[in-house]
């Protein structure tokens, strides 16, 4: 049984009371992703807002893994823009028409062509390059993510898995980054297994660590990319109990998940991908009991 | 007879019986030459302080030019990999250059051609209590830098052994790709590379003997020179061919022993009960329980 822990202003904060939907955290726009030839998304617009849980679901192939790993740059895409809290992700403009941009004294070869496409003479286009690797690393920080595959370290241990980025990337001292850790193995009801490797985990164990991971660098959003599909049945239960338990407590929060049972308690839109195209896009209601597309309902009936 | 022999022994001991028993049956039996056995012995169980110091060289630069070899392969095997044109070209160069030509050319091209032009004279320096003889300096850079050119291969099948999930996700925390090289994706690579290292270290202590040409005094120079002084080439040669066979018997059970260590964590062995990878590595087991094999 997974133990989790609210804090009390968190719960004061959501208690009943409708999450306050502010400002927008992830803001992509006509996203266009091609595989070689193969154009995986046909410009995806999907806004989520703050403490707001978006699934995504869509049958395989249809671009949903595709799109978050876009989210936070692992991939590259080549048209439209995602921004994350304001800032553009992986990209930056530059003005057109001056030549190559230097970065780090060499000049960067490879270019946006579909945005922002140059225009001679043209006043304020711009176009997009590559951001530099450091700072995309820096844009990762606020971005959590939860692999398929759990992806956990193997020559660490649980905790040594959870502290890592803590203490590398953000500079945190290794005790507080322990007293942190702690914290977050208790969250997720591993604390016995602190001294643990991953491979004397169940596969739901080591998602629930990849979890805690993700968390330690305090995200202001989380991805998960299919975290129960690799699970066997019993274990996805603790799984989505914990992400569960992290909705509630307010994360921005998109999934790409098959678990239609979690899309319906949790989320507060679901998006139907088919084919690298939003199809559909609503409450967990009006989806699952309601669609408007014939699309939807196909792929409804067959996972049903 | 010699079956016996063999069973009883084992081959590589048996060889080893063999060599050390053939200089004295040919003593014996030639009559034509007088050998004089007590060069042979006596470079073997009274080292004269030149041969000691032939021997501390040859192991001395073997490790420092396998330490250079090992960075310089990290830095060509992540140059090779690199998304940049210019990193990959200037890997890929370096390794085409230093494995395409022969390392005796190198040694004296680095060392004779470049003084004799005028470009360069490699000079001496001092650590600490260790003064260190220019050419033992060039011999030992110029050996790293050639083993380098084949870490390079090695290094890179070791990196790209290490699943791209774990790239992804040390990414995915925002680690960068320096931070992502050396905390995550190097100490999983090391086990694939471990094996192979070894290899290359047994080659390098039987490579320094060509460092004779530019005249540094490891084990080899300093038996052939005694040869040539004495006319007793095939007393100190045989001696000289023992003590190579003897570091690189003794590395073979040292590699062989850090093989099985690493052997015993593979995914899906049986007597494997979750000891981390650099627990394993350098042997920070607990417990004396069953290992399996030995």
């Amino acid at each position: 049984m997974t133990t989790l822990n609210i804090s009390n202003d968190l719960l004061g904060a959501i208690g009943g009371v409708p999450r306050p939907e502010t400002d927008v955290v992830v803001d992509a726009r006509d996203v266009n992703k091609f595989f070689g030839r193969l154009h995986v998304l046909k410009d995806v617009s999907i806004q989520v807002k703050r403490q707001e849980t978006v699934v995504i679901i869509g049958p395989s192939g249809s671009g949903k893994t595709t799109f978050i790993r876009c989210i936070n740059h692992l991939e590259k895409i080549q048209g439209g823009r995602i921004f994350v809290n304001g800032h553009l992700i992986g990209y930056r403009e530059t003005p057109a028409g001056r030549g190559l941009p230097i970065v780090g004294g060499l000049p960067i070869v490879k270019r946006l062509s579909v945005v922002g496409r140059r225009r001679k003479g043209a006043e304020g286009v711009t176009k997009l390059v590559e951001d530099r690797e450091k700072n995309v690393a820096a844009q990762r920080q606020e971005i959590g993510m939860v692999f398929q595959r759990f992806n956990l370290f193997p020559h660490m241990t649980a905790i040594e898995n959870i502290i890592e980025a803590p203490i590398h990337v953000r500079g945190t001292s290794k005790d507080e980054a322990m007293v942190m850790g702690r914290a977050l193995l208790e969250r997720v009801g591993l604390v016995a297994k602190e001294n643990v490797y991953p491979n004397q985990l169940s596969g739901g164990q080591q998602q629930r660590i990849a979890i805690a991971r993700a968390l330690a660098m305090k995200p202001a959003l989380m991805l998960f990319d299919e975290p129960t599909s690799a699970l066997d049945p019993e274990m996805i239960g603790e799984v989505l109990e914990v992400m569960k338990e992290l909705a509630r407590e307010g994360m921005t929060m998109i999934v790409v998940s098959h678990e239609m049972g979690f899309a319906r308690e949790v989320a507060n839109r679901v998006v139907m991908m088919d084919e690298g195209v939003v199809v559909e896009e609503g409450t967990p209601d009006q989806v699952f009991s309601v669609p408007s597309q014939e699309r939807t309902k196909t792929f409804l009936s067959k996972i049903l | 007879m010699a079956e016996s022999l063999f069973s009883r022994l084992g081959t590589r001991r048996a060889l080893l019986v063999g060599c050390l028993l053939l200089p004295i049956l040919l003593a014996g039996c030639s009559s034509s030459v007088t050998l004089q056995p007590h060069y042979f012995w006596d470079s073997l169980f009274h080292p004269s302080p030149a041969i000691i110091n032939g021997l501390g060289l040859t192991i001395g630069i073997s490790v420092v030019a396998q330490i250079i070899g090992v960075i310089l392969g990290i830095f060509a095997a992540m140059g090779k990999m690199a998304k940049r044109r210019l990193f990959r070209w200037l890997a890929g160069f370096y390794v085409w250059i230093f494995r395409g030509t022969p390392l005796l050319v190198q040694l004296t091209f680095f060392v004779f051609g470049l003084s004799a032009a005028g470009i360069f004279k490699w000079p001496g320096i001092v650590i600490g209590p260790i003064d260190i003889l220019p050419e033992i300096l060039a011999g030992t850079i110029i050996m790293g830098v050639n083993e380098g050119a084949y870490m390079a291969e090695i290094v890179r099948a070791g990196i790209m052994a290490v699943d791209p999930g774990q790239t992804e996700a040390a990414k995915s925390l925002g680690m960068t790709y320096g931070l992502t090289m050396r905390r995550i994706v190097l100490p999983q690579a090391a086990r694939v590379i471990i094996p192979p290292l070894g290899n290359e270290f047994n080659n390098m202590l039987k490579t320094t003997s060509l460092l004779v040409a530019v005249s540094v005094f490891e084990l080899y120079n300093t038996f052939s020179t005694a040869a040539g002084r004495t006319y007793a080439s095939f007393e100190f040669l045989a001696a000289c061919a023992l003590w190579y066979l003897l570091l690189t018997t003794i590395w073979g059970f040292f590699q062989a022993w850090v093989e099985r260590r690493l052997a015993r964590g593979t995914a899906g062995s049986a007597d494997y009960n979750g000891y981390s990878l650099r627990a394993r590595l350098w042997g920070l087991r607990n417990n004396s329980g069953n290992q399996g094999g030995r």
